[in-house]
């Protein structure tokens, strides 16, 4: 588009040193993962482990408990992603009947969801889940944004642009609510359905201020909170229980990886949600 | 209308649970924060009407204006690093002509936006130890003597903040503008270069014009997102930062959860919303004036 040498050498340079930005630290995590305890306090610029050593895995399988959170978090993920998409899939049904009444009044009261963000509420929100009894509970995870704004109005945007006569000739033939959405609806706007799924796998697998607000128990506890409290090393009591970073490293690295594992088949959707989402405004 | 209401009954059904949910996890504990905000906090809970003593304890304080200020200044300079930082790749990235090497540098700015904050926070802290990456490099070329504490140096602790929070948005927002550049059609670039503008001009006259409309939305979007720090901050909190990122969402936290003082602690939060809607609300009128002299 721009013409000049230079303008198209810069374009490379900026972009080139952005991703090593991101790729630089993120590739240290892997050397530094499986390099020897020792080796991994030394000095200097590591980019490749020497000597490779598993160490820091096997420590962190025998010292912390790591499989438990790891369950613990792939639970809230998966049950909470299927709960998330199917009710925003019913309100974004609902918000797509134009000739229902009150619907701009639905509509209005999910749109003031918007001026109410989590970290606002924190302390009244431990109230309230204290109210239900949903402390200490896996549930409580699930229940914290069940369904939201965002998604609401993401899959009514998906919805809008299935054909009309379509769902006329569906509804003539005598199709119900529940029949149009999955049959119609929900296949024909699969790649909505997919962006806010995707979306919300990200939320929930990342879940932090949630689990640090309402979960106590050891047993309940999730990955990111195990990870935070390897990381920030809350359980090195001793110099002699000392975490080294090859440990850490390791458990960067085992949390990284279902990411990793799905970021291929998730990019585009999570591309195009962020298209849709940034012009919804 | 009646009959239209009884015909969409089912509707009506469908649409409950999700006002429901709204009504019991989003309005009732903003209602119930503003209830404890004028409570006086007991053990098992509020135990009388105070009036406005909660407020009059907030501003009487001084780590809540240290707080407040903290928040400000993350949320200024998030919003304004931010905002105008992630245009850079996004014109750079129009330039990139093999479809696969565009791809690929695409999906390795993006990827951060995915990390979590503990994950963000254990990998710089790795990178920028006093024994890590950087600061070996800066030591061996003699950039520095000493190495830089990134993560225990007061004068660093809003600088990582910010800098963090603009290295995991920044392949975000440089896809939202280059989806906004992509609607710019290339015959207008062309005929500015027949007419003999250089790239600079094209830049300033063509390309940074289409932006603005999504420069708008992307502004805001990050004021309110920066106005609510408290991942970031939190994790990267210690004994010597505390007084430079303690934002106003922290201390909500510190006071409510950990001292249980949920009177202090519900107010502090109401503040906290009133000045987020306030600051949203004149960035809004002043976007609008914008748009409306434009």
């Amino acid at each position: 588009m721009l013409q000049s040498r230079s303008a198209r050498i810069l374009s490379y340079l900026i972009l080139l040193l952005l991703a090593a930005m991101m790729i630089i630290p993120l590739w240290t995590v892997v050397s530094t993962a499986f390099s020897s305890k020792f080796a991994s306090l030394q000095p200097g610029i590591h980019l490749w482990p020497s000597p490779f050593s598993l160490e820091g895995f096997d420590t962190l399988f025998r010292r912390l408990d790591f499989v438990r959170p790891f369950a613990n978090t792939l639970y809230v993920t998966v049950v909470g992603t299927t709960v998330h998409v199917i009710l925003s899939a019913l309100g974004g049904y609902v918000l797509i009947q134009k000739d229902l009444p009150g619907r701009s009044i639905i509509a209005g009261i999910i749109l003031l969801t918007l001026t109410i963000p989590t970290q606002v509420i924190l302390v009244p929100l431990f109230v309230v889940f204290k109210q239900f009894h949903l402390l200490n509970t896996l549930l409580s995870l699930i229940v914290s944004e069940m369904v939201s704004a965002f998604s609401i109005l993401l899959m009514k945007t998906y919805f809008e642009q299935v054909p009309r006569s379509m769902i006329e000739s569906a509804r003539i033939d005598g199709a119900g609510h529940f029949k149009l959405l999955k049959d119609f609806y929900l296949p024909l706007a699969l790649p909505g359905v997919l962006t806010v799924a995707a979306f919300q796998i990200v939320h929930k697998y990342n879940l932090f201020i949630e689990p640090l607000l309402f979960i106590n128990d050891p047993q309940k506890v999730t990955l990111q909170i195990a990870l935070q409290s390897v990381i920030l090393g809350e359980n090195s009591t001793s110099t002699n229980d000392f975490i080294a970073p090859n440990v850490t490293m390791a458990a960067i690295l085992l949390a990284l990886v279902p990411l990793l594992v799905f970021y291929p088949f998730m990019q585009k959707y999570l591309i195009r949600g962020l298209t849709v989402g940034g012009v919804k405004e | 209308m009646i009959d239209r209401i009884r015909r969409h009954w089912m509707l009506y059904v469908l649409i409950a649970p999700i006002l429901a949910y709204f009504g019991a996890f989003l309005f009732y504990p903003m209602g119930q924060g503003i209830f404890l905000s004028f409570q006086k906090a007991g053990l098992l809970g509020p135990v009388g009407f105070v009036g406005w003593d909660n407020y009059a304890k907030v501003f009487a304080t001084p780590m809540v204006w240290q707080a407040i200020w903290n928040t400000l200044i993350i949320a200024v300079g998030i919003t304004l690093v931010g905002t105008l930082l992630p245009i850079l790749p996004a014109i750079a990235l129009l330039q990139i002509t093999p479809d696969w090497l565009k791809r690929g540098l695409q999906t390795a700015i993006y990827t951060p936006y995915l990390l979590s904050w503990v994950i963000i926070v254990g990998v710089w802290l790795n990178t920028l130890s006093p024994v890590g990456l950087v600061n070996s490099v800066l030591l061996a070329t003699g950039i520095i003597e000493q190495p830089i504490s990134f993560f225990a140096d007061p004068a660093w602790a809003r600088p990582m903040v910010i800098g963090l929070t603009v290295w995991k948005d920044i392949g975000f927002h440089a896809l939202i503008y280059l989806a906004a550049l992509l609607s710019l059609s290339p015959d207008i670039l062309e005929a500015a270069s027949i007419d003999g503008a250089n790239d600079f001009k094209k830049i300033r006259d063509i390309i940074l014009p289409h932006l603005m409309p999504m420069i708008r939305v992307v502004f805001l979007l990050t004021l309110l997102g920066s106005l609510r720090t408290f991942d970031s901050a939190f994790l990267m909190l210690n004994g010597r930062t505390a007084d430079q990122i303690r934002t106003l969402a922290i201390f909500t936290y510190e006071r409510g959860i950990l001292k249980f003082d949920l009177g202090v602690a519900s107010a502090a939060g109401v503040v906290l919303l009133a000045v987020s809607l306030l600051i949203s609300a004149v960035a809004r009128v002043f976007i609008r004036n914008e748009d409306a002299e434009a």
